[in-house]
């Protein structure tokens, strides 16, 4: 029952939102922007409760003392960050935003920074011309590492004048059909998601 | 040097750990980490958008049409119990039914046709011919022939799709080229922060 | 050292190369490309007093490369005077924000609600976009700060897509191509960004169809854009380092397929 009752709902604000892109009247304007508010609540509750399940999990994991120290460190700053946002609020020079600025970002930025080395690694081990298609894979990489160095200037002017082109011509024209492929299949899957076809999303049993 | 300076240090270091192998200091900064982004998220959600277009109108301003996303959004939460969970389908239905229907017309104009149009350009223009308008022309359509697994790809066919192959090993090449910067630019940046910030070794 | 593989040597080669190049800290005269150009000339070109809206559509993750692409353009925005509405499609991107047009706009004695404002952050990008294209003030009733979007003067003026010169988009990720196709394909919004260098090639394609206007890309973009307004900043600092690592990753690519050939050689003599 439930599962006729969302594909009805699906297919409803489908088809609304679907004609109100080709309307200019202020009814249409008036439903878009509801429509668009709803989306928008309702994408912060999954939020919410996608926060909720981390919190359920690790209270879990340590009644079963799994990883206890680490698990009490990830749920206290859980608890953290609201608890001092509420006290002292989040605009600049409060501990929300000193928290943000000295524990999260620098760690998080970290976290990606490491990624350097792994690339350098990856670069040093996998990026091999085993055939003429991972050659081309190869010799297009270094011909940008090169360009968007000193050396590339350096050697010949050519150098960054090439790797512009090749950025510019052949390398878009591969993404660019990527994009329209991409394009497609987006336009058929929501056609197909609308009308109910496509019902993966509904989960459980079919 | 002030104690945020310091703690950012010690947890940048503490992360940096990580490249010897995984270890219990890691192991801690991973953790805090995962917590304080949580809870920072749960903070900027709850502030400027259930307070700020939700819970405010409602209950200040009596907008009480509020209470239809107000339910479908605690409907999600019935993903919690197993016998409630088929629930939370209908506010997922409600996302997922207006992301479709906007999606068609932009699909199609923003990203279909405004692309096509922009790769059939003039090949000769003022009298020369311009070599990279045949490129991107010739790039596109081989790329497309590449993922077109409707046919088979061999004779005429399979030749024009490896085409294709060798221009998207170009576009993996360049984006490789691009990676790499990226994520050095982004520990340059964290070494410029232990380096001068934190070590005061540069100025 | 028995514990160390040959990834160590690489990591701990990148680290030494990194280390040294700043140590140095040689100043780099840098080519400006045509894109950096571009960008730098419609600011500049854009009547003093437009309004821009500055979206931060990135994680603390990619901080390091934002951070100099933002300050450059905020500097060279504030210095035009331009007046700059800011805002977040991604929770992370809401405090990183509200601090860079803090800095920056003290820097140059701009002021709150006058010169720039911060609405802050708003859930599900689509959503976001499409519903300011109908109204700004319904999507941001209030500022980051608390104050209602009504009593902000700079806000005042603006309740469109159409009270706006363009959208300035920050990011890391491909949160732009929504400003482009939501915001540029609905609703006419111009559209520009200042994207790390990971995702210069997924914009190409929107750059080179018009659908978006300019665009900045990575360290290296920003240390071009500093050259051009005269205010040293991340970005030139960091690319003596940047050159060397490249190259160093270059000379890595070598070594690999040096060893590989040699490996592959030996193995079709002893066959």
């Amino acid at each position: 029952m439930d599962r006729k009752v969302a594909l009805a709902i699906c297919f409803v604000f489908g088809v609304v939102m679907f004609i109100q892109y080709f309307s200019g009247s202020s009814l249409a304007r008036q439903v878009n922007q509801s429509i668009l508010e709803y989306w928008q609540i309702v994408f912060a509750f999954t939020l919410v409760v996608g926060i909720v399940g981390v919190v359920r999990t690790n209270v879990q994991r340590i009644n079963k003392r799994d990883d206890v120290f680490f698990r009490i460190v990830t749920l206290a700053g859980i608890i953290i960050m609201p608890v001092v946002a509420l006290i002292w609020g989040i605009k600049a020079d409060t501990p929300f935003m000193w928290m943000f600025e000295n524990i999260q970002a620098p760690m998080q930025a970290t976290v990606f920074a490491l990624l350097a080395f792994f690339v350098a690694s990856a670069s040093f081990r996998g990026f091999r011309a085993r055939s003429v298609q991972a050659t081309v894979l190869l010799v297009s990489a270094s011909i940008i590492l090169l360009s968007r160095s000193a050396l590339g200037g350096i050697l010949a002017d050519e150098i960054p004048q090439f790797a512009e082109w090749m950025r510019n011509y052949p390398s878009m024209s591969a993404r660019r059909a990527i994009l329209i492929g991409i394009g497609l299949g987006s336009i058929t899957t929501s056609l197909r998601v609308i009308l109910g076809i496509e019902r993966t999303w509904l989960g459980g049993r079919r | 040097m002030d104690i945020g300076t310091i703690i950012a240090g010690v947890l940048t270091l503490a992360i940096l750990t990580f490249l010897y192998r995984d270890n219990p200091i890691y192991k801690f900064a991973e953790s805090l980490l995962i917590g304080v982004s949580i809870g920072y998220t749960l903070v900027i959600v709850w502030s400027t958008t259930l307070m700020d277009i939700l819970f405010r109108p409602l209950l200040n301003a009596g907008q009480l049409a509020l209470v239809v996303p107000l339910v479908l959004g605690l409907l999600m939460f019935s993903r919690f119990h197993p016998r409630t969970a088929s629930l939370s389908r209908l506010p997922i239905a409600v996302m997922i039914g207006s992301g479709a229907g906007v999606a068609i017309p932009v699909m199609l104009e923003a990203r279909t046709l405004r692309q096509m149009t922009a790769t059939v350009g003039p090949l000769v223009s003022d009298g020369t011919f311009d070599f990279s308008v045949l490129v991107v022309l010739v790039g596109v359509l081989t790329t497309l022939s590449y993922f077109y697994f409707s046919r088979e790809h061999e004779g005429f066919f399979g030749r024009v799709s490896k085409v294709g192959t060798y221009f998207l090993m170009i576009f993996f090449g360049t984006t490789f080229g691009y990676t790499v910067m990226s994520r050095m630019s982004t520990f340059i940046g964290r070494m410029e922060f232990l380096l001068t910030d934190f070590l005061h070794i540069t100025k | 050292m028995k514990r160390l593989h040959s990834r160590h040597w690489v990591f701990l080669g990148l680290l030494v190369v990194i280390t040294a190049a700043m140590l140095l800290r040689v100043p780099m005269q840098l080519r400006t490309s045509p894109e950096t150009q571009r960008m730098f000339d419609y600011l500049d070109q854009l009547p003093e007093g437009s309004v821009i809206l500055v979206s931060f559509d990135h994680e603390a993750s990619s901080l390091p490369e934002i951070r100099p692409i933002a300050e450059a353009l905020l500097r060279h925005a504030f210095e035009r005077d331009h007046k700059l509405i800011g805002m977040a499609l991604l929770a992370e991107g809401t405090v990183i924000g509200y601090r860079l047009m803090e800095q920056v706009a003290e820097e140059y004695a701009r002021e709150y609600g006058e010169d720039y404002v911060y609405l802050g952050f708003k859930p599900q990008f689509i959503a976001a976009i499409l519903s300011m294209g109908e109204s700004i003030p319904a999507t941001f009733p209030e500022d980051y700060l608390g104050s209602p979007y009504a009593t902000l003067p700079l806000a005042q003026k603006v309740s469109s897509y159409d009270d706006v010169a363009g959208v300035l988009s920050i990011t890391d990720g491909s949160l732009t191509t929504h400003w482009i196709e939501y915001g540029g394909a609905r609703y006419n919004l111009r559209v520009m960004a200042g994207v790390t260098a990971a995702m210069v090639t997924t914009y190409d394609p929107y750059v080179s169809s018009g659908q978006m206007h300019a665009m900045i890309g990575g360290l290296r973009g920003a240390a071009e854009y500093e050259q051009l307004i005269d205010v040293g900043g991340g970005g030139l600092r960091g690319m003596l380092a940047q050159s060397t690592a490249h190259l160093y990753i270059l000379l890595l690519v070598i070594i690999g397929n040096v060893l590989y050939w040699r490996e592959k050689k030996n193995k079709a003599g002893k066959r």
